[in-house]
C-alpha cells in the first residue's frame, strides 16, 4: 500500500513517515501542496494524508484540484486548527475525513485502515506516460492507435505505467493484480505481458515491458 | 472495349492480375509454417470496373486517359490477401516484396496506423514484371495489394456496407460502435498472435 502524505513541518513528516514506513506501508514524503499535487499526478497511491496549513499550495487548494483533474485516491485531511470552516472546506473540497491536531497515530492508522477499506478507487479514469492513455474506466490504450484491453491487462498496464521508476517483483504484481484469483503464476503474468508488449507495438506506443534482474518495468523502446 | 477507360490495356488487365495472384500464392506455398500451416487464409483479386476507375480519376481531377488510370491511379489490379495471423501479414507483405518480378513501390501501414475510423490493413504498390508491353515503360503493370488478418477483412467488410449504403438511420452510432469494434478485433489479433508465440515457444524447448 502507498501512501502519500503531504506535510511542510520536518518533524510532523518524519514521524508519519516512520509511522507509516513501520506500520508495513509505504510513505512517500511532499513539502508542500504543489509537490504533493505533482506526486499524486503520477498515480499509484492507495490513500494520501495531508496537512491544510502549508506554504507554496495549500492542502485545501491541492485536494480542489486534484479532484477537479478526476483523481478520486481518498485523502485525509491534517489540521492544526480546529476551527469548523476549515474542516467544512476540507470536506467540500473533497476530503474523505479529517484529524485535528494533536492526534495518536493509532487513530490515524485506524482511519487510513477505514479509507483503504471502502475501497474508493485509488486513481484517476486515465494514467498518461508519454504519448500514450490508458482509459481505465473504458480500458482503452490511445497512442497512434486505439485498442480494447481486457480488465486484467488494464490493471496491469496501470501498475507498469505508475511504476517506471521501480522495478516490480513478479510477486508484487500478482498479488495486486491477480488478487482475487489464487492459482495465478509466472506463466500467467509472462502471458499477460505478451498481450501488453503486442498492444503497445499495435497502438504505435514507444514503450515496451521489459523483464529485468529485480522484476519488470515499462522501459521506452531502445533506438533501433 | 477499345474505347475504354483503360485503352489497348483493357484485355490484359485480366492476365496481369492473375499474374500477381500466381506470384502472390506461390509466395505463400513456399513459406508454409513448421507442420505446413497455410500463410494466408485466402487470396482474391479483381480489375477495377471501368466506371468505378472513371469516378476515381474524376474525384482526383485527372484527365480520363489510359495512362491516367494505370500510371496516376495504381490500383486498377487489386489483389487482397487475408491471414490468420498479424505476423503472416507481415511475412507476406515482406515474401512478395522480395519476389523477383516483382518491386514494392510503395507501403503504406494502416495496421500500425490505423486509420481514424479504425480501418486497418497493410497496403503495398507493386510494379509486376508480365510478357506485354505496359503503360509504365517497358512490361509492368502496377497493382495494389492489400494484405490483412480475418478479423480486419470481417471489419472492412461492414465499413464498405456503411459507407455504400446511403439511408441508415444512426449512422453517427454505427460508426462509433464500430471504430469500437476495430479496436476490440485488433485487441483478439494481437492476444491470438502472442498465444501462438508462447505455445511455439514452448514447443522449441520440449523439442530441444
Amino acid at each position: 500500500m502507498r501512501i502519500l502524505i503531504a506535510e511542510d513541518e520536518d518533524d510532523m513528516r518524519d514521524v508519519l513517515e516512520a509511522y507509516l514506513t513501520i506500520s508495513g506501508y509505504e510513505a512517500v514524503t511532499a513539502k508542500n501542496g504543489a509537490e504533493a499535487l505533482d506526486k499524486v499526478r503520477e498515480g499509484g497511491f492507495d490513500a494520501a494524508v495531508m496537512d491544510i496549513m502549508m506554504p507554496v499550495m495549500d492542502g485545501v487548494e491541492a485536494l480542489k484540484r486534484m479532484r477537479d483533474e478526476g483523481n478520486t485516491v481518498p485523502v485525509l485531511l491534517l489540521t492544526a486548527k480546529a476551527e469548523v470552516r476549515d474542516r467544512v472546506a476540507g470536506l467540500d473540497a473533497g476530503a474523505d475525513d479529517y484529524l485535528t491536531k494533536p492526534f495518536a497515530m493509532e487513530e490515524l492508522l485506524a482511519r487510513l485502515r477505514s479509507l483503504i477499506r471502502r475501497g474508493t478507487p485509488g486513481a484517476p479514469d486515465t494514467v498518461r506516460l508519454g504519448d500514450m492513455v490508458l482509459d481505465t474506466r473504458q480500458g482503452i490504450l490511445k497512442c497512434v492507435n486505439s485498442i480494447a484491453l481486457v480488465s486484467r491487462e488494464t490493471e496491469l498496464l496501470a501498475l507498469l505505467m505508475r511504476s517506471t521508476d521501480r522495478d516490480l517483483k513478479e510477486s508484487e504484481i500478482l498479488s495486486r493484480v491477480w488478487k482475487d484469483f489464487e492459482g495465478a503464476d509466472g506463466e500467467a503474468l509472462k502471458l499477460y505481458v505478451r498481450y501488453i508488449n503486442g498492444k503497445l507495438l499495435s497502438v504505435g506506443a514507444c514503450f515496451r515491458v521489459e523483464h529485468r534482474p529485480g522484476g519488470m518495468r515499462l522501459c521506452r523502446e531502445a533506438e533501433k | 472495349m477499345d474505347h475504354g477507360i483503360y485503352g489497348p490495356y483493357a484485355d490484359k488487365l485480366k492476365d496481369v492480375l492473375d499474374i500477381v495472384i500466381g506470384a502472390v500464392k506461390s509466395c505463400g506455398d513456399s513459406a508454409a509454417g513448421p507442420h505446413g500451416e497455410k500463410r494466408y487464409e485466402h487470396i482474391e483479386g479483381r480489375v477495377k470496373t471501368e466506371e468505378s476507375m472513371l469516378g476515381k480519376l474524376s474525384r482526383r481531377c485527372l484527365e480520363a486517359t489510359a495512362e491516367n488510370a494505370l500510371t496516376a491511379v495504381y490500383d486498377a489490379v487489386g489483389v487482397r490477401v487475408v491471414c490468420r495471423f498479424i505476423d503472416d501479414v507481415y511475412l507476406m507483405a515482406d515474401l512478395i516484396s522480395r519476389r523477383e518480378g516483382i518491386r514494392a513501390v510503395e507501403r503504406k501501414d494502416y495496421i500500425l496506423r490505423a486509420k481514424e475510423n479504425g480501418y486497418r490493413s497493410y497496403h503495398m504498390i507493386v510494379e509486376a514484371d508480365t510478357p506485354f508491353p505496359g503503360p509504365v515503360g517497358g512490361k509492368a503493370f502496377y497493382a495494389e495489394v492489400q494484405l490483412r488478418t480475418i478479423a480486419m477483412d470481417t471489419w472492412a467488410a461492414l465499413e464498405h456496407e456503411i459507407t455504400y449504403k446511403r439511408d441508415i438511420s444512426r449512422r453517427d452510432l454505427i460508426w462509433e460502435e464500430l471504430k469500437r469494434c476495430a479496436d476490440e478485433l485488433a485487441a483478439c489479433d494481437v492476444s491470438m498472435q502472442a498465444i501462438r508465440d508462447m505455445i511455439r515457444e514452448s514447443g522449441e524447448r520440449t523439442d530441444g
